[in-house]
């Protein structure tokens, strides 16, 4: 909390407090607020895309997945592989995008593959435990899953700790490099991520309301025990569910893996599972509904921190400080997040 | 865990009852201390004279290969100070049973706490302050820190207090990695060259004994009182810690041991009971938590002393916070002493796994005949497969064991072995060791 108060006030320092009249100022601008809440919509795009698998996890099997971070890190190289396979410089924009669409359902299905044996192989297991050692199970997971992929990119000779600049080399410039609209220039890769998230977002619902699976997972995430009795397998719909949550981890990597601010390295899956955290939690683990909005939430707000860091607040961890801020906030007045329900997942 | 998590507590009260006509003279007293105590002197034995025997063993004939085997005494430094932030991790998250997933908060409080008094930048002490003053300081700090998160974080359980306990960690992470006080990069930390005095002050009654620690700059002694025995500067920086270390543990093992620690094991294990019972558990915990965090940041400074330099990604990482996670798993959950073990098991798989000189990789590589080191198959030699699954790969082995304790040892070494002794390893091995005898 102190570490959080002298954030605060090493802010307010950098803020004279004479200079918020300014921010607001600034901020009643046409082209700046276009400019924030385009960069809000990127950014709820690829928060949604990374939480809605976790969100999804959570909601039915009470298991908070610490290997989504993980996951989506692994997605963004196979993306890479994939899109570097595909893709030789004399491809078209056109085509290299159609080729980026396949990369993200061939992933996804390699990925829920994984996430489904992992479930049966490890996870099954442990589902009669304290929820503590699912987290622990699930961490052991990331510690692996990290060194793996280290090893193969040692045998491959790409660095693991640096964005991989070969993939994000395959990004079509001329569609989703910089573009005038509104008289702003942006990065139509950012709103590409848009599309992709809500593209994301529709799926998902589509397949909680509209799908026999989807049926049983809302049914078993109200009252496993009696869907059980209803003649639902439960335990089939948790592997299918662990392995599409992975498969939307995996795809929010191939998603950054283009992006500019992000991109393939190992470091990603911390960045990223951090970023789940707080989206779902604000949203209230279980919710997947919580999840949408909060990411909307996140996002703008996002949004908002690195346009007042840019322009105004010399402090470069604002955006992310606020963000955690948010989640102790939420956390404080509605412990159980903005549509969490108290009891779910019997914690 | 489990209802016999601690099994320790049913016979520690048998033996407070019988003390009254056990304990009948005053050398019986101290014969019965030291029989109760006789599986920590033992412990603490072989800690005292780990450094000779490492610098007598690496001597001998297989001298090479146990390099590789055996754990440096610089590696036993750090196995102490880690071994204490994963006990003090242990002891809220092991007997309260809230995990503390932010945990590296305190470490990196006590860590900076150090190094930006070394520095000379915080106000109202110098720059040469004794390592002890300092880390006290900055395990009050971190207390009342650990109040400040307790207050809002005990609202919520289970998983969620782990998930704000993480969020607050974060905040600190994110602030010390941007926050230009430190120094004019402050995503690098901050260090300094001179090593700390650690040991008691020149004040009033104090003695003034004291010795200088830290990595490379330490003191170093020969021929100690005319033993002939040296000691480098990493035996020193050894045993001083070593020392503070050990009065950390006792003092949490006492507490432990207290009528407190059996209200955190209560809560552990049924806290609604606990609060039935009548008992106020929102301050026990609040208790707890503080005290875990005093003894987070002391370790966190024992670090920063003996390292002489701390960064962002070695003290506030959620990473570091892992690292007690797997020690506290590995050891023994709810065990206190366990972490510890984890943590020397951890440094020892990572000091044979290692790319270092002594490493396992770098011993294959020199002592294997080339014929065995060229063979293979296809494309991949022997060669190629150790530089690729041996050389700095403790990360994936320590993830595979970690999972596997997960799985089939949940209590951990220590955990493991009371509910097979059926108490607490001080207190059933002498006995039983007895009864082999056949004395008593």
């Amino acid at each position: 909390m102190t570490g959080a108060l002298h954030a605060a006030l090493a802010a307010l320092e950098a803020v004279p407090l004479a200079s918020i009249g300014e921010i607001l100022t600034d901020l009643a601008d046409l082209e700046t607020l276009v400019g924030i809440g385009l960069d809000g919509l990127s950014k709820f795009g690829i928060y949604v895309t990374i939480a809605a698998g976790l969100s999804l996890i959570f909601g039915l099997m009470g298991v908070l997945n610490f290997a989504h971070g993980s996951l989506t890190m692994l997605g963004a190289y196979l993306g890479g592989a994939f899109m570097l396979f595909f893709v030789s410089s004399a491809t078209g924009d056109v085509v290299t995008i159609v080729f980026f669409f396949c990369t993200m359902a061939l992933v996804f299905a390699i990925v829920t593959g994984l996430g489904a044996v992992l479930e049966i192989g490890v996870i099954r297991p442990i589902y009669d435990r304290p929820p503590l050692f699912q987290i622990l199970l699930t961490f052991g997971i990331v510690l692996v899953l990290d060194e793996v992929v280290r090893i193969v990119l040692e045998l491959e000779g790409i660095q693991s700790s640096t964005d991989w600049q070969a993939a994000r080399g395959t990004r079509p410039d001329e569609i989703l490099g910089f573009h005038e609209v509104f008289g702003i220039s942006i990065r139509a890769i950012y709103q590409f991520q848009t599309i992709v998230g809500i593209l994301v977002v529709v799926a998902t619902w589509w397949f909680l309301t509209r799908t026999r699976y989807g049926l049983h997972i809302r049914a078993g995430s109200e009252d496993g025990e009696m869907a059980q009795a209803l003649g639902i397998d439960v335990r089939r719909s948790f592997t299918v569910v662990f392995g599409v949550g992975a498969g939307l981890a995996a795809l929010a990597g191939v998603m950054l893996m283009w992006d500019p601010r992000y991109g393939a390295s190992v470091p990603l899956g911390v960045e990223t599972l951090l970023i789940a955290f707080v989206v779902v939690i604000i949203g209230g683990l279980g919710s997947f509904k919580g999840t949408v909005v909060a990411a909307a939430i996140v996002g703008l707000v996002d949004a908002l921190m690195s346009w007042l860091f840019v322009n105004h607040v010399d402090f470069a961890g604002l955006p992310e400080l606020v963000m955690f801020l948010v989640l102790v906030l939420v956390l404080v007045a509605r412990p159980q997040g903005l549509y969490g329900v108290e009891e779910v997942g019997g914690h | 865990m489990s209802s016999d998590g601690d099994p320790g507590a049913g016979s520690g009260d048998d033996h407070d009852g019988a003390g009254s006509d056990r304990f009948g003279g005053k050398g019986e007293v101290l014969r019965q201390t030291l029989a109760d105590h006789a599986v920590h002197i033992a412990v603490i034995a072989v800690f005292a004279v780990y450094p000779l025997l490492y610098t007598w063993l690496t001597g001998t004939g297989i001298g090479t290969e146990l390099d590789v085997v055996l754990p440096r005494t610089r590696t036993m430094v750090a196995v102490l100070y880690v071994g204490l932030f994963a006990i003090s991790f242990d002891f809220i998250s092991g007997y309260t049973g809230y995990l503390s997933f932010g945990h590296a908060l305190f470490y990196g409080i006590g860590a900076y706490f150090v190094a930006l008094t070394v520095n000379g930048k915080v106000p109202f002490l110098a720059e040469t302050t004794p390592l002890l003053l300092m880390i006290v300081l900055a395990g009050l700090l971190a207390a009342v820190v650990a109040l400040a998160i307790g207050a809002v974080s005990f609202r919520l359980t289970g998983v969620y207090f782990a998930m704000i306990t993480l969020g607050f960690a974060e905040v600190g992470h994110v602030f010390i990695r941007n926050w230009d006080y430190v120094g004019s990069n402050p995503r690098d930390g901050i260090g300094f060259f001179t090593g700390v005095d650690i040991g008691l002050p020149d004040w009033w009654l104090l003695p003034g004994w004291n010795v200088t620690i830290g990595q490379i700059v330490g003191d170093e002694f020969t021929n100690v009182l005319g033993t002939g025995i040296d000691l480098s500067k990493a035996d020193v920086s050894f045993y001083a810690i070593g020392i503070v270390v050990l009065v950390c543990y006792f003092l949490m093992q006492r507490i432990i041991h207290s009528p407190y620690g059996r209200v955190m094991i209560a809560i552990r294990e049924n806290e609604e009971r606990a609060r039935a019972v009548g008992y106020n558990t929102f301050r026990y915990k609040m208790g707890a938590f503080a005290i875990s965090g005093f003894f987070g940041a002391v370790a966190g400074g024992l670090f920063a002393g003996y390292k002489r330099s701390v960064s962002p990604e070695n003290s506030f990482d959620l990473f570091v916070t892992a690292d007690a996670l797997l020690a506290a798993i590995i050891g023994g959950f709810g065990t206190l002493a366990g972490p510890l073990y984890g943590i020397l098991f951890q440094d020892v798989l990572e000091g044979i796994l290692s790319t270092d000189p002594h490493g396992l990789a770098r011993y294959l590589r020199e002592n294997l005949p080339s014929s065995i080191l060229e063979a293979g198959l296809g494309d991949a030699t022997v060669l190629e497969g150790i530089n690729v699954l041996l050389d700095g790969r403790a990360g994936l082995y320590l993830g595979i064991v970690f999972i596997l304790f997960v799985l089939y040892v949940p209590h951990g070494i220590l955990g493991t072995l009371r509910n097979r002794l059926g108490g607490t390893v001080a207190e059933q091995l002498p006995a039983r060791l007895r009864r082999y005898v056949g004395r008593d």
